[in-house]
């Protein structure tokens, strides 16, 4: 599989009869020294798997791996792997072979189709255009362009997951707000008004009340009305509430992130 | 005047098929949820204002089947009318609560309104089914429907399977058709995935285009003569559109982007998060884990942690100067590139829909004045579809996109690497044994011919790309390992029980209710 221009990937496994097999080929003096690597082939441009690769290196595998990121470096080739037994002599007892991958390109083609004429200097400009670089990016910078504009910093898809809260602000940080909560009992059919505003009583009598306090002093008027509409009792609570020192961070702390809705991305 | 240029917006919606009727509850399905409180009910509502004042417009929007069958399946509809009841409900505990600090009360009496009208639009409006209100919007001529893989497999990783490529590309159309009643002139490539070659499976079903990222036409080859501003026939004879990356920045951009500015609601402070835990006890899930109920008090502000309260009037007219921005942007950069072209070029905006409303609470009204502003305020360029384009330009140049995605790197590093490679030895040899398995059964008989469609289904759900996308992001990921793995397990029993002849019928006949998607899949798909 691949990765990316210059990384593909590779998995196997290997039954074991296939390894013996393999094995049994030795002669006595090979088991020695034996190792287990991937061949990787430069197959580029080639159909068939009769012609001999363009060039092939071999990767020592360690341990019990089973699959591997191999650093081809190269885009726009193809390839194959093998995977086999190698003997210190230089014997090559392949086990399994891949499928043949190609890497993309990384840059532009250096076809051009006569009837579709471009010069570099429209390519270069168009393609600044792209990348998003202002008007006509200068073709020596392309490869910062690549890197920076064109491929970092993008996203991926998502799903309106949501991510793990963050304080914005990196290190120790508090939040402290204060609800009061209201509630008394009274007779099951009596009406309870907070403020003017009526409040729900229960079937058993009793109503409760919950609001984000502010800062300052509250006078707070509840009117009780008996179910036959007739007597009235009132009580008016007063609150207040201050605060004392400051919960603000300090502004010392470390260059802040600021937390951009990206989705998918914690 | 002949427009210089033309600018098409393309939305790509999409959620992994997420259904679990059996829990009462199940913190995944909010995914659906949220996304129709805050994305598509907000997108419908305003496109169907749009096109009821007379503003002419053409958007595009991909829809993935996993999305449509969640969307009219009357279990989740009953479960999201459930989820917004409990959203009024606290929003009147909030009223009420709040009655003493005004900015907050004020803000309490707007989601109020929001999910009260969200109610009456998903009720009393679409009836519960949101398909067909796009439906209509694409047969008024306003909205480009176009279809996308089965469960957003990501097509590159999967090369070596041939039918289970075409089986993605398949069901998606077949899906798309259900829901829309004609064919898919556009398709959407999950992440904009491409592989060279994979052209050809769409042909067939008579798609006309898809969408890549930029350096999949810029390092096409023969090399692009119009770059990503004109679309490029593939040699199968399908288009391939490439994204344009200066508008989408301005968008996505973490330092750049519009989503950004301070005075936008902040995604990160919810009172799922802010308030006295037994209070918004009722509104959690069954483990009582605090999270995103929905209602966000404050605006973005900076980079502190002291917010400020969020300013409605404000962020409305930040996002009205933001669309104004990003129109004369455009009108810029389609007039420089007339000077470098010899014909009008397409600007191709693809976005993810659930940024906007979801992440990006002002994203619709954004995009509402966007199309207000460019057909009242300027006559530089029009909006328009992929589609519409090969009307004015039916000729042009051939060449073969290169391999991309638009994911982080540009190529399907987001997908392969040490968090989740693993998932494709399994998926790989999954499809080779559906290949075998449906070439083995011609004439099954009908218990048969169901057990081998509910293991194309587990196949189909196990290549969904977000199992890959959330074991990479680490957000989620024992939920993603654990469908993937309920998938593999599925689908080997499956495998094991007709290789014996032997199927489990009371089982199977679970299986199909659970996953009840794609009701007319054929197995028989991938015998070809």
């Amino acid at each position: 599989m691949v990765k990316d221009p210059w990384w593909i990937f590779a998995y196997w496994e290997i039954q074991p009869k296939t390894e013996r097999a393999a094995r049994s080929q030795l002669l006595p003096e090979e088991i020695a020294g034996l190792q287990s690597v991937l061949r990787v082939y430069d197959v580029t441009g080639m159909d068939g798997s009769a012609q001999p690769a363009h060039g092939a290196f071999d990767i020592g595998l360690s341990g019990l791996a089973t699959n591997w990121y191999i650093h081809t470096n190269a885009p726009h080739h193809a390839f194959v792997v093998e995977i086999g037994l190698l003997t210190s002599r230089g014997r090559f007892l392949p086990l399994a072979r891949s499928n043949r991958v190609t890497t993309p390109r990384f840059g532009p083609s250096d076809v051009i189709d006569a009837s579709w004429i471009t010069t570099d200097e429209a390519y270069w400009k168009l393609f600044g255009a792209s990348a998003g670089v202002g008007i006509g990016a200068s073709p020596l910078a392309w490869s910062q362009v690549l890197a920076q504009q064109l491929f970092s910093g993008n996203w991926s898809s998502p799903s309106p997951v949501g991510p793990s809260r963050h304080s914005a602000v990196r290190g120790f940080w508090v939040r402290v707000n204060a609800d009061l909560v209201i509630h008394g009992a009274t007779e099951p059919r009596a009406s309870v008004a907070i403020e003017g505003q009526p409040v729900a009583v229960r079937p058993d009598g009793t109503f409760s009340l919950r609001v984000a306090l502010p800062a300052g002093t509250q006078t707070i008027t509840i009117d009780v009305t008996a179910p036959d509409g007739r007597q009235t009792r009132t009580v008016t609570p007063v609150v207040t509430l201050a605060w004392a020192g400051s919960l603000t961070p300090e502004t010392t702390t470390p260059k802040a992130q600021l937390h951009h809705p990206r989705p998918g991305s914690p | 005047m002949e427009p210089q240029g033309f600018l098409a917006i393309v939305l790509h919606t999409h959620l992994p098929f997420i259904r679990h009727p059996e829990h009462a509850e199940f913190l995944e399905e909010r995914w659906l949820f949220e996304a129709i409180t805050e994305t598509y009910l907000p997108l419908l509502e305003r496109f169907q204002r749009l096109a009821n004042d007379g503003v002419p417009y053409r958007l595009t929007m991909s829809f993935t089947p996993t999305l449509l069958a969640m969307l009219s399946d009357g279990l989740l509809q009953a479960r999201y009318l459930r989820h917004l009841e409990k959203l009024i409900e606290l929003s009147e505990k909030e009223i009420e609560r709040t009655r003493w600090m005004p900015p907050f009360h004020r803000l309490a009496l707007l989601y109020h309104h929001r999910f009260t009208s969200a109610r009456r639009l998903y009720v009393d409006g679409f009836h519960r089914n949101l398909i067909q209100p796009f439906r209509e919007l694409s047969d008024r001529g306003y909205l480009e429907p176009i279809a996308s893989c089965a469960t957003h497999g990501f097509l590159p990783l999967m090369n070596e399977q041939r039918t289970a490529v075409r089986a993605q590309i398949h069901v998606g159309v077949q899906v798309f058709e259900q829901a829309f009643g004609k064919r898919p002139v556009g398709f959407w490539l999950p992440e904009c995935g491409y592989h060279p070659g994979h052209d050809a499976f769409l042909k067939p079903f008579g798609i006309r285009y898809f969408l890549t990222d930029a350096h999949g036409i810029l390092f096409g080859s023969p090399r692009p003569k119009y770059g990503v501003y004109a679309p490029a026939i593939c040699p199968s004879g399908v288009a391939a559109f490439g994204r344009d990356l200066e508008s989408s920045k301005s968008v996505w951009s973490a330092e750049a982007g519009y989503p950004g500015d301070v005075d936008y609601r902040e995604f990160y402070r919810d009172i799922g998060y802010d308030l006295e835990y037994d209070y918004v006890r009722p509104y959690l899930n069954g483990d009582g884990s605090r999270l995103n109920t929905g209602i966000k008090y404050y605006r973005i502000t900076g980079t502190t942690s002291d917010k400020q309260p969020y300013d409605p009037d404000r962020a409305l007219d930040t996002a009205s100067q933001h669309a104004g921005n990003f129109m004369c942007n455009r009108e810029k950069q389609i007039a420089f590139l007339r000077t470098v072209m010899d014909r009008a070029p397409i600007v191709v905006s693809p976005y993810d829909a659930e940024l906007f409303g979801h992440w990006w609470f002002e994203g619709p009204d954004w995009l509402e004045f966007l199309i207000r502003k460019v057909h009242f305020d300027q006559k530089t360029f029009q909006l328009i579809t992929p589609s519409d384009y090969f009307q004015r330009y039916p000729i042009n140049q051939q060449l073969e996109p290169s391999m991309s995605s638009w994911g982080n790197g540009g190529y399907n590093d987001v997908w392969l690497n040490g968090s989740n490679d693993w998932l494709y030895c399994h998926l790989h040899q999954m499809a080779e044994r559906m290949t075998e398995q449906a070439k083995a059964h011609h004439q099954p008989d009908p218990l048969t011919h169901r057990a081998l469609n509910q293991m194309a289904r587990e196949l189909l759900l196990a290549q969904s790309s977000d199992w890959a996308f959330i074991l990479k992001t680490q957000t989620h990921t024992a939920y993603a390992y654990r469908r993937f793995r309920d998938h593999l397990a599925r689908f080997t029993v499956l495998d094991d029980a007709l290789r014996r002849q032997a199927i489990d019928e009371p089982w199977l006949a679970e299986r199909e209710a659970a996953d009840n998607l794609f009701p007319r899949l054929d197995y028989r798909i991938y015998a070809t």
